[in-house]
């Protein structure tokens, strides 16, 4: 009798047991085929991205840029004489006419403190 | 008897029978149990071998499927992206797709040639034939097709055809960077250039490894500026296009670093379509070529007399006269009649004066620092491609009269800008390089090759060269250039020529601190109405030089500085030791 209980319920656990190995190998299989989908994605994303950036590389080659600058930009090559650092930078020059009253201005610094900035109404 | 007869028919029947089978006297009882066990036995085993088999499939599965999925993988193999020293692509690998057929698969041949053909008009309908009709199991048809081919091909729905992804190298700046890059074979393995020198470091073998399809290799910087790269480019073919020259080359090396951030060598090739590599007129003057380098070898001359202690600026030579020796005679181009100073026959490039130079330091001497900066050994690089300098075998005076001013010694330009920069950068003999490096690195490899003192006045006479020389076209206000010209007569039918020259012209900018040096070189340019005739290195390569210099400079990071004193305060007075010596 005894006997009888042990092997029905060593049935029991077997089914169990592989219910449960079932279960896990399905989802192991779905996530390895999920993996591989993703893999996939990475490398076409990759080779994606390869194509553009030999694009951009294309597009933004010097010869192509200048061509455009050339036929669309009035622009002319720079001169040495155009380089200064800032120190050569001169003073600026001083205020020779009392600024005019700047109302925005003056709100602004009521509102906040005031603020650091030279307003393009305040040379002359 | 009758009831009994057939009974015993049939038992003596299964006796004999059973007599066959078992023989006659057999236990019967223990024979079966021992055949059940047999049974049980074979039956276990097979169970186990299925159970076996179940475990190894789970086991491999998951390797068996991503096999599966890079069965389509590239064959040829991926290569790294090559940089310049911004991070600009020179190259870069994208994938295509291949068209390969399986001749043993294919059923109607002429009917798969007939329908290929005419998706692809430019294949070639009897190698296809012929081909597909081998008796291989596997044949390229046609590499580096279009996406939009192979949809076409694709809905044909031949059999035995099919498509393999394939890496395909792609420079996006064609011509531009042409030599230093090199070029790729179909199979993507390099062939010449950097590519060729990324192999050799061990890519190939990754390949033959078959582990080379990975596109995550680190990229190669080179020490390549693609910006500057293409403003030497364009100035060189314009100048080349304006003196009709043969050909034109230019380098700009960084002085302290050895790294070559530009080099043209104009005609070039686009690497996008390495068949106009062949072409012999189009190889790389400045690595592959070896030239008499003319009057820029002076600058090595004058180094080596200031570096022996035994000259000084102002030490005189005799050239009143021309120098005879044995039968020929050495002549200026424009005679002083005079005792000249060593600045003078540097800036009045006078080729007596440099050959008593040379005279007064002995043949030894010479031949000695020549080798010390590297002059008469071949230079290698990255590149593969690279040349032996033609030094005479038998080294006589006349040899080093000759060589002082760039005659009778053929060297590649390459290494003639790695002497001149050892002569200006403080005195460091320093290997170039096509590779990104820095400052700490190029010292490590560096040699100290003449003193600082040297270097100081090799710059003084070089921006004095600039200043009141042969260089003058060249002063781009604002660099503070020094340089150096060179009009090396070509060997013609065994003669000297005065209409076929090389033009080179040796630029430092800035010569109070040297950062990059500029070679610039014509090949045969010819006399213009407004160089009046002339085809000296000072009507053509030199201003061509400044358009370039006057274009790089700002690129290359070189601030322009206005209102300095001429070289001999600003130069000379730097450096007390040679106020000293004077």
């Amino acid at each position: 009798m005894s006997m009888r209980i042990l092997n029905a319920l060593i049935i029991g656990v077997l089914v169990l047991a592989a219910s449960y190995v079932y279960k896990i190998k399905f989802e192991s299989t779905q996530r390895v085929e999920r993996a591989a989908k993703l893999r996939t994605e990475i490398r076409r994303e990759q080779d994606t991205i390869a194509v553009l950036r030999a694009k951009l590389a294309q597009l933004e080659a010097p010869g192509r840029v200048q061509a455009l600058a050339q036929r669309h930009l009035p622009l002319q090559p720079l001169t040495p004489q155009q380089f200064r650092s800032f120190d050569h930078l001169p003073e600026r020059p001083p205020e020779t006419v009392a600024p005019l009253p700047d109302r925005i201005g003056d709100l602004i610094d009521e509102g906040v403190g005031r603020v650091p900035v030279t307003s393009p109404m305040g040379g002359r | 008897m009758l009831a009994r007869n057939p009974e015993t028919r049939y038992q003596r029947w299964q006796r004999f029978v059973r007599g066959l089978v078992y023989g006659r006297d057999v236990n019967r009882e223990v024979k079966a149990k021992a055949r059940i066990g047999l049974a049980i036995l074979a039956f276990a085993t097979v169970y186990l071998v299925i159970a076996g088999r179940l475990v190894l499939f789970a086991l491999v599965h998951d390797e068996h499927s991503a096999r599966r999925g890079s069965g389509q993988d590239a064959v040829a193999t991926a290569r790294p992206d090559i940089l310049d020293r911004r991070g600009k692509i020179l190259a870069t690998d994208i994938k295509g797709p291949s068209l390969y057929g399986e001749p043993r698969k294919i059923i109607d041949v002429d009917e798969a040639v007939e329908l290929l053909t005419a998706v692809l008009p430019d294949l070639d309908a009897n190698e296809v034939r012929e081909r597909l009709s081998s008796k291989r199991g596997f044949v390229w048809l046609k590499r580096e097709i279009t996406p939009q081919q192979q949809r076409d091909i694709h809905r044909l729905g031949i059999p035995g055809i099919g498509f393999l992804t394939e890496n395909r190298r792609i420079y996006p700046n064609g011509p531009v960077v042409s030599h230093a890059l090199g070029f790729v074979n179909i199979d993507n393995q390099g062939i010449a250039g950097i590519e060729k020198w990324i192999d050799t470091r061990g890519l190939a073998d990754l390949h033959l490894a078959g582990f080379a399809t990975d596109r995550l290799q680190k990229p190669v910087e080179m020490s390549i500026d693609l910006r500057v790269q293409h403003a030497m480019r364009e100035e060189l073919a314009a100048a080349r296009e304006k003196f009709k020259a043969k050909a034109a080359a230019g380098i700009v090396s960084d002085v302290r670093t050895g790294e070559i951030v530009a080099m043209v060598s104009e005609p070039d090739f686009d690497p996008n379509n390495p068949k106009e590599a062949n072409d012999p007129t189009r190889i790389n003057r400045l690595t592959t070529g070896v030239f008499e380098m003319g009057s820029t070898f002076k600058a090595l001359t004058l180094a080596m007399a200031l570096d022996s202690g035994k000259a000084g600026l102002n030490t005189t030579y005799d050239a009143r006269t021309s120098l005879r020796y044995g039968r020929f005679n050495i002549n200026d181009t424009h005679p002083l009649h005079r005792f000249i100073t060593l600045s003078e026959v540097f800036t009045y490039s006078s080729n007596i004066g440099a050959a008593r130079v040379a005279l007064s330091m002995g043949v030894d001497a010479h031949k000695a620092f020549l080798k010390k900066l590297g002059q008469l050994d071949r230079l290698r690089t990255e590149l593969p491609e690279s040349a032996e300098p033609i030094v005479p075998k038998r080294w006589g005076e006349l040899n080093t009269i000759t060589i002082a001013f760039g005659h009778g010694l053929s060297v590649a330009p390459l290494q003639a800008v790695m002497g001149i920069n050892a002569v200006v950068n403080g005195g460091y003999l320093v290997p170039p390089t096509f590779i990104k490096r820095s400052q700490d690195e190029a010292m490590k490899l560096a040699t100290k090759v003449v003193s600082t003192a040297t270097s100081d006045r090799m710059r003084y006479l070089m921006r004095l060269n600039a200043e009141k020389g042969t260089a003058r076209k060249a002063d781009v206000p604002g660099y503070y250039i020094g340089g150096k010209t060179g009009t090396a007569e070509k060997v013609v039918n065994g003669r000297y020529s005065k209409k076929q020259v090389l033009n080179s012209f040796t630029a430092i900018l800035p010569a109070d601190d040297p950062r990059y040096l500029v070679l610039i070189m014509l090949d045969e340019p010819q006399p213009l109405p407004e160089t009046h005739g002339f085809i000296t290195s000072g009507w053509n390569a030199v201003p061509a030089g400044g358009k370039v210099i006057e274009r790089i400079a700002p690129l290359l990071g070189v601030a322009p500085r206005f209102d300095l004193p001429p070289a001999d305060q600003l130069i000379l007075g730097l450096t007390s030791s040679i106020k000293a010596n004077r």
